[in-house]
Protein backbone atom coordinates (compact mmCIF):
# COMPACT_ATOMS: atom_id res chain seq x y z
CA UNK A 1 0.00 0.00 0.00
CA UNK A 2 2.58 2.39 1.14
CA UNK A 3 4.61 1.75 -2.01
CA UNK A 4 1.49 2.21 -4.15
CA UNK A 5 1.45 5.42 -2.90
CA UNK A 6 5.30 6.19 -3.46
CA UNK A 7 4.55 5.06 -7.01
CA UNK A 8 1.73 7.56 -7.34
CA UNK A 9 3.32 10.38 -6.09
CA UNK A 10 6.84 9.59 -8.10
CA UNK A 11 4.62 9.64 -11.42
CA UNK A 12 2.99 12.54 -10.44
CA UNK A 13 6.10 14.35 -10.12
CA UNK A 14 7.76 13.03 -13.03
CA UNK A 15 4.49 14.19 -15.41
CA UNK A 16 4.81 18.06 -13.45
CA UNK A 17 8.47 18.13 -14.60
CA UNK A 18 7.89 17.05 -18.22
CA UNK A 19 5.45 19.93 -18.48
CA UNK A 20 7.70 22.45 -17.11
CA UNK A 21 10.15 21.35 -19.35
CA UNK A 22 7.51 21.47 -21.88
CA UNK A 23 6.72 24.63 -21.38
CA UNK A 24 10.29 25.83 -21.01
CA UNK A 25 11.29 24.63 -24.59
CA UNK A 26 8.22 25.88 -25.91
CA UNK A 27 9.61 29.62 -25.00
CA UNK A 28 10.00 31.01 -29.05
CA UNK A 29 12.00 33.90 -29.58
CA UNK A 30 12.10 36.59 -31.94
CA UNK A 31 14.28 35.94 -35.65
CA UNK A 32 14.23 37.44 -38.96
CA UNK A 33 11.28 37.80 -41.07
CA UNK A 34 12.47 35.46 -43.09
CA UNK A 35 12.42 32.86 -39.89
CA UNK A 36 9.07 34.31 -38.70
CA UNK A 37 7.21 32.94 -41.69
CA UNK A 38 9.10 29.69 -41.53
CA UNK A 39 7.87 29.49 -37.78
CA UNK A 40 4.32 30.60 -38.92
CA UNK A 41 4.12 28.14 -41.86
CA UNK A 42 5.11 25.47 -39.66
CA UNK A 43 2.10 26.11 -37.49
CA UNK A 44 -0.40 26.01 -39.68
CA UNK A 45 -2.18 23.40 -41.35
CA UNK A 46 -2.10 22.97 -45.14
CA UNK A 47 -5.88 23.78 -46.04
CA UNK A 48 -5.89 20.91 -48.86
CA UNK A 49 -3.71 18.14 -47.28
CA UNK A 50 -4.50 18.22 -43.42
CA UNK A 51 -1.34 16.35 -42.27
CA UNK A 52 1.04 18.82 -43.58
CA UNK A 53 2.02 21.99 -42.42
CA UNK A 54 1.68 24.68 -44.79
CA UNK A 55 5.77 25.44 -44.62
CA UNK A 56 6.08 21.41 -45.60
CA UNK A 57 3.22 21.66 -48.23
CA UNK A 58 3.55 22.28 -52.31
CA UNK A 59 0.35 22.82 -52.68
CA UNK A 60 -1.21 26.23 -54.41
CA UNK A 61 -3.07 26.65 -51.53
CA UNK A 62 -0.33 26.68 -48.90
CA UNK A 63 1.98 28.52 -51.45
CA UNK A 64 -0.99 31.35 -51.02
CA UNK A 65 -0.91 31.12 -47.31
CA UNK A 66 2.85 31.69 -47.14
CA UNK A 67 2.59 34.38 -49.65
CA UNK A 68 -0.30 35.79 -47.15
CA UNK A 69 2.21 35.35 -44.21
CA UNK A 70 5.07 37.70 -46.15
CA UNK A 71 2.52 39.96 -46.87
CA UNK A 72 1.48 40.52 -43.69
CA UNK A 73 5.06 40.34 -41.92
CA UNK A 74 6.11 43.05 -44.39
CA UNK A 75 3.16 45.05 -43.83
CA UNK A 76 4.24 44.94 -39.44
CA UNK A 77 1.88 42.76 -37.79
CA UNK A 78 2.79 40.91 -35.83
CA UNK A 79 2.95 36.34 -35.37
CA UNK A 80 0.27 36.30 -32.73
CA UNK A 81 -1.83 38.68 -35.34
CA UNK A 82 -1.10 37.40 -38.17
CA UNK A 83 -2.06 33.40 -36.64
CA UNK A 84 -5.40 35.38 -35.52
CA UNK A 85 -6.04 36.25 -38.74
CA UNK A 86 -6.13 32.78 -40.03
CA UNK A 87 -8.31 31.04 -37.50
CA UNK A 88 -10.28 34.18 -38.20
CA UNK A 89 -11.16 32.62 -41.71
CA UNK A 90 -10.40 29.05 -41.35
CA UNK A 91 -11.07 28.57 -37.31
CA UNK A 92 -8.94 26.69 -34.82
CA UNK A 93 -8.70 23.44 -37.47
CA UNK A 94 -5.66 25.59 -39.25
CA UNK A 95 -3.47 25.46 -35.98
CA UNK A 96 -1.53 22.23 -36.14
CA UNK A 97 -1.21 22.30 -32.52
CA UNK A 98 -4.84 23.74 -30.74
CA UNK A 99 -4.90 26.63 -28.75
CA UNK A 100 -6.56 26.90 -25.05
CA UNK A 101 -6.51 24.05 -22.73
CA UNK A 102 -3.54 21.76 -23.84
CA UNK A 103 -5.13 18.63 -24.79
CA UNK A 104 -2.32 16.89 -24.44
CA UNK A 105 -2.96 17.40 -20.85
CA UNK A 106 -5.78 14.66 -20.78
CA UNK A 107 -3.64 11.48 -21.76
CA UNK A 108 -1.44 12.00 -18.39
CA UNK A 109 -4.14 12.85 -16.32
CA UNK A 110 -6.22 9.75 -17.03
CA UNK A 111 -3.64 7.66 -16.26
CA UNK A 112 -2.93 9.89 -13.21
CA UNK A 113 -7.17 8.76 -12.36
CA UNK A 114 -6.73 5.66 -13.39
CA UNK A 115 -3.76 4.99 -10.62
CA UNK A 116 -5.69 6.53 -8.08
CA UNK A 117 -8.71 3.97 -8.50
CA UNK A 118 -6.39 1.21 -8.95
CA UNK A 119 -4.51 2.22 -5.58
CA UNK A 120 -7.90 2.83 -3.66
CA UNK A 121 -9.91 -0.04 -5.16
CA UNK A 122 -6.08 -1.99 -3.58
CA UNK A 123 -6.42 -0.83 -0.55
CA UNK A 124 -9.85 -1.01 -0.41
CA UNK A 125 -9.75 -4.93 -0.85
CA UNK A 126 -6.79 -5.26 2.08
CA UNK A 127 -9.22 -3.51 4.68
CA UNK A 128 -11.76 -5.35 4.09
CA UNK A 129 -9.57 -9.02 4.17
CA UNK A 130 -8.26 -7.46 7.33
CA UNK A 131 -11.89 -6.55 8.26
CA UNK A 132 -12.61 -10.71 7.60
CA UNK A 133 -13.55 -12.40 10.88
CA UNK A 134 -10.91 -14.96 12.05
CA UNK A 135 -12.14 -18.88 12.97
CA UNK A 136 -14.67 -18.71 15.50
CA UNK A 137 -14.04 -19.22 19.29
CA UNK A 138 -14.47 -22.05 20.98
CA UNK A 139 -17.58 -22.34 22.65
CA UNK A 140 -17.35 -20.90 26.62
CA UNK A 141 -18.10 -23.64 29.40
CA UNK A 142 -22.12 -22.70 29.68
CA UNK A 143 -22.49 -23.38 25.77
CA UNK A 144 -21.03 -26.82 25.93
CA UNK A 145 -22.95 -27.59 28.63
CA UNK A 146 -26.13 -26.37 26.81
CA UNK A 147 -24.80 -28.19 23.58
CA UNK A 148 -24.17 -31.43 26.09
CA UNK A 149 -27.91 -31.28 27.21
CA UNK A 150 -29.26 -30.69 23.30
CA UNK A 151 -26.97 -34.20 22.48
CA UNK A 152 -28.39 -36.28 25.29
CA UNK A 153 -31.87 -35.10 24.84
CA UNK A 154 -31.65 -36.14 20.79
CA UNK A 155 -30.31 -39.22 21.99
CA UNK A 156 -33.01 -39.98 24.80
CA UNK B 1 -20.84 -0.01 4.28
CA UNK B 2 -19.71 3.26 3.37
CA UNK B 3 -16.97 2.48 0.80
CA UNK B 4 -19.05 0.38 -0.79
CA UNK B 5 -21.81 3.38 -1.34
CA UNK B 6 -18.75 5.55 -2.86
CA UNK B 7 -18.30 2.94 -4.97
CA UNK B 8 -22.19 3.03 -6.15
CA UNK B 9 -21.55 6.74 -6.98
CA UNK B 10 -18.62 5.76 -9.05
CA UNK B 11 -20.70 4.32 -11.05
CA UNK B 12 -23.00 7.12 -12.54
CA UNK B 13 -20.33 9.35 -12.16
CA UNK B 14 -18.12 7.53 -14.77
CA UNK B 15 -21.10 6.84 -17.10
CA UNK B 16 -23.03 9.90 -17.14
CA UNK B 17 -20.13 12.30 -18.70
CA UNK B 18 -19.82 9.58 -21.32
CA UNK B 19 -23.46 9.17 -22.22
CA UNK B 20 -23.38 13.06 -22.43
CA UNK B 21 -20.63 13.33 -24.39
CA UNK B 22 -22.00 10.35 -27.06
CA UNK B 23 -25.40 11.98 -27.12
CA UNK B 24 -24.02 15.38 -27.89
CA UNK B 25 -21.56 13.78 -30.66
CA UNK B 26 -24.06 12.11 -32.08
CA UNK B 27 -26.70 14.77 -31.92
CA UNK B 28 -24.45 17.05 -34.29
CA UNK B 29 -24.87 17.08 -37.83
CA UNK B 30 -21.25 15.99 -39.81
CA UNK B 31 -21.88 17.34 -42.62
CA UNK B 32 -22.61 20.79 -41.44
CA UNK B 33 -18.88 22.30 -41.59
CA UNK B 34 -19.09 25.62 -39.07
CA UNK B 35 -16.66 28.85 -40.69
CA UNK B 36 -15.76 31.48 -38.47
CA UNK B 37 -17.10 33.95 -41.06
CA UNK B 38 -20.52 33.27 -40.10
CA UNK B 39 -22.52 36.35 -38.88
CA UNK B 40 -19.20 38.24 -39.91
CA UNK B 41 -19.22 40.70 -43.07
CA UNK B 42 -17.59 39.28 -45.43
CA UNK B 43 -13.81 40.03 -46.21
CA UNK B 44 -12.96 42.37 -48.66
CA UNK B 45 -12.34 40.44 -52.02
CA UNK B 46 -11.62 41.71 -55.49
CA UNK B 47 -10.02 40.30 -58.47
CA UNK B 48 -10.61 39.95 -62.31
CA UNK B 49 -13.36 38.14 -63.74
CA UNK B 50 -13.17 35.97 -66.42
CA UNK B 51 -14.60 37.91 -69.16
CA UNK B 52 -12.07 40.56 -67.96
CA UNK B 53 -14.15 43.01 -65.93
CA UNK B 54 -13.04 44.03 -62.23
CA UNK B 55 -15.04 42.91 -59.46
CA UNK B 56 -14.75 43.90 -55.96
CA UNK B 57 -16.74 42.50 -53.16
CA UNK B 58 -18.01 46.16 -52.47
CA UNK B 59 -19.89 46.17 -54.87
CA UNK B 60 -22.37 43.13 -53.68
CA UNK B 61 -24.16 45.59 -50.73
CA UNK B 62 -27.76 45.69 -50.71
CA UNK B 63 -28.42 42.08 -52.49
CA UNK B 64 -28.29 38.72 -50.76
CA UNK B 65 -25.39 37.07 -53.18
CA UNK B 66 -23.94 33.46 -53.57
CA UNK B 67 -20.68 33.01 -53.85
CA UNK B 68 -19.64 29.85 -55.43
CA UNK B 69 -15.99 28.61 -55.24
CA UNK B 70 -15.15 26.48 -58.12
CA UNK B 71 -12.90 24.68 -60.44
CA UNK B 72 -13.52 23.22 -63.85
CA UNK B 73 -11.31 19.65 -62.21
CA UNK B 74 -13.59 19.41 -60.03
CA UNK B 75 -16.27 16.83 -60.65
CA UNK B 76 -18.83 18.12 -57.30
CA UNK B 77 -18.91 21.43 -59.26
CA UNK B 78 -20.60 19.56 -62.71
CA UNK B 79 -23.25 17.95 -60.02
CA UNK B 80 -23.67 21.78 -58.68
CA UNK B 81 -23.48 23.16 -61.97
CA UNK B 82 -27.51 22.88 -63.11
CA UNK B 83 -28.75 23.82 -59.75
CA UNK B 84 -26.73 27.15 -59.82
CA UNK B 85 -28.37 28.06 -63.48
CA UNK B 86 -31.48 27.22 -62.42
CA UNK B 87 -31.17 29.98 -59.05
CA UNK B 88 -29.51 32.34 -61.40
CA UNK B 89 -32.42 32.09 -63.58
CA UNK B 90 -35.41 32.34 -61.66
CA UNK B 91 -34.04 34.92 -59.14
CA UNK B 92 -31.93 37.04 -61.06
CA UNK B 93 -33.33 40.25 -59.99
CA UNK B 94 -33.43 39.79 -56.06
CA UNK B 95 -30.21 37.17 -55.75
CA UNK B 96 -26.42 37.92 -56.97
CA UNK B 97 -24.55 35.07 -58.02
CA UNK B 98 -20.48 35.11 -58.33
CA UNK B 99 -18.21 32.62 -58.94
CA UNK B 100 -14.52 32.13 -57.66
CA UNK B 101 -12.12 30.18 -59.97
CA UNK B 102 -9.98 28.34 -57.50
CA UNK B 103 -6.88 27.07 -58.69
CA UNK B 104 -7.26 26.95 -62.06
CA UNK B 105 -6.72 28.23 -65.92
CA UNK B 106 -9.34 30.75 -67.49
CA UNK B 107 -9.02 28.51 -70.78
CA UNK B 108 -10.31 25.93 -68.67
CA UNK B 109 -12.86 27.39 -67.40
CA UNK B 110 -14.46 28.80 -70.52
CA UNK B 111 -14.67 25.08 -71.67
CA UNK B 112 -16.86 23.96 -68.39
CA UNK B 113 -18.85 26.79 -69.27
CA UNK B 114 -19.24 26.02 -72.84
CA UNK B 115 -19.98 22.56 -71.81
CA UNK B 116 -22.04 22.44 -69.01
CA UNK B 117 -23.49 25.97 -69.37
CA UNK B 118 -22.96 29.83 -68.75
CA UNK B 119 -25.25 31.45 -66.18
CA UNK B 120 -23.51 34.68 -67.20
CA UNK B 121 -22.51 35.57 -63.55
CA UNK B 122 -19.25 36.96 -62.79
CA UNK B 123 -16.49 34.48 -62.49
CA UNK B 124 -13.28 35.52 -60.85
CA UNK B 125 -10.18 34.11 -61.53
CA UNK B 126 -7.99 33.39 -57.99
CA UNK B 127 -5.14 32.49 -59.70
CA UNK B 128 -3.01 34.11 -56.66
CA UNK B 129 -5.60 31.78 -54.36
CA UNK B 130 -6.24 35.10 -52.21
CA UNK B 131 -9.04 35.09 -52.69
CA UNK B 132 -9.78 31.03 -51.26
CA UNK B 133 -7.44 32.17 -48.55
CA UNK B 134 -9.42 35.39 -47.62
CA UNK B 135 -12.54 32.90 -47.15
CA UNK B 136 -10.88 30.41 -45.57
CA UNK B 137 -11.59 27.46 -48.60
CA UNK B 138 -10.03 24.26 -47.91
CA UNK B 139 -11.47 22.90 -51.61
CA UNK B 140 -14.29 23.31 -53.93
CA UNK B 141 -17.33 23.63 -54.07
CA UNK B 142 -17.98 25.70 -51.22
CA UNK B 143 -20.83 28.08 -51.21
CA UNK B 144 -21.34 31.40 -49.02
CA UNK B 145 -24.43 32.38 -48.43
CA UNK B 146 -24.11 36.71 -48.12
CA UNK B 147 -26.73 38.32 -46.48
CA UNK B 148 -28.06 42.17 -48.06
CA UNK B 149 -26.07 43.73 -45.67
CA UNK B 150 -23.14 42.04 -46.84
CA UNK B 151 -23.06 39.45 -43.79
CA UNK B 152 -21.89 35.62 -44.28
CA UNK B 153 -25.17 33.48 -43.23
CA UNK B 154 -24.09 30.14 -43.96
CA UNK B 155 -21.34 28.05 -45.56
CA UNK B 156 -21.83 25.05 -47.62
CA UNK B 157 -19.23 22.65 -48.36
CA UNK B 158 -19.65 20.38 -50.85
CA UNK B 159 -22.10 20.43 -53.66
CA UNK B 160 -25.09 22.02 -53.32
CA UNK B 161 -28.22 20.48 -53.20
CA UNK B 162 -31.87 21.71 -53.85
CA UNK B 163 -32.51 21.14 -50.08
CA UNK B 164 -29.67 23.61 -48.65
CA UNK B 165 -30.30 25.86 -51.70
CA UNK B 166 -34.28 25.99 -51.03
CA UNK B 167 -33.58 26.05 -46.79
CA UNK B 168 -30.84 28.98 -47.15
CA UNK B 169 -32.70 30.96 -49.79
CA UNK B 170 -35.64 31.18 -48.03
CA UNK B 171 -33.16 32.04 -44.36
CA UNK B 172 -31.90 35.15 -46.96
CA UNK B 173 -35.52 36.62 -47.99
CA UNK B 174 -35.97 34.64 -51.28
CA UNK B 175 -38.54 33.01 -51.50
CA UNK B 176 -37.25 29.16 -53.46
Amino acid sequence: MRAAGFLAAAFGLLVLAAIVVAFALQQPSAGTPQEQAQRLAAELRCPDCESLSVAESRTAAAAAIRQEIDAQLAAGRSPDEIRDSFVARYGEWILLEPRGAPLWLVAPLAVAIGLGVLVWWLAGRRDRAAAEPGPAPPPSDPERARLAREVEQLDG
Amino acid sequence: MRRSNLRWLAVPLLVLPLAWLLFTGLGRDPREIPSPLVGKPLPAISGTALDGSAFSSSQLAGKPALINVWASWCAPCVTEHPLLLDVARQHADELQLIGVLYQDTADNARAFQSRYGDGGWPDVDDASGQIAVALGVTGPPETFFVDALGVVRYRHVGPLTMEVLDERLTALGIEP
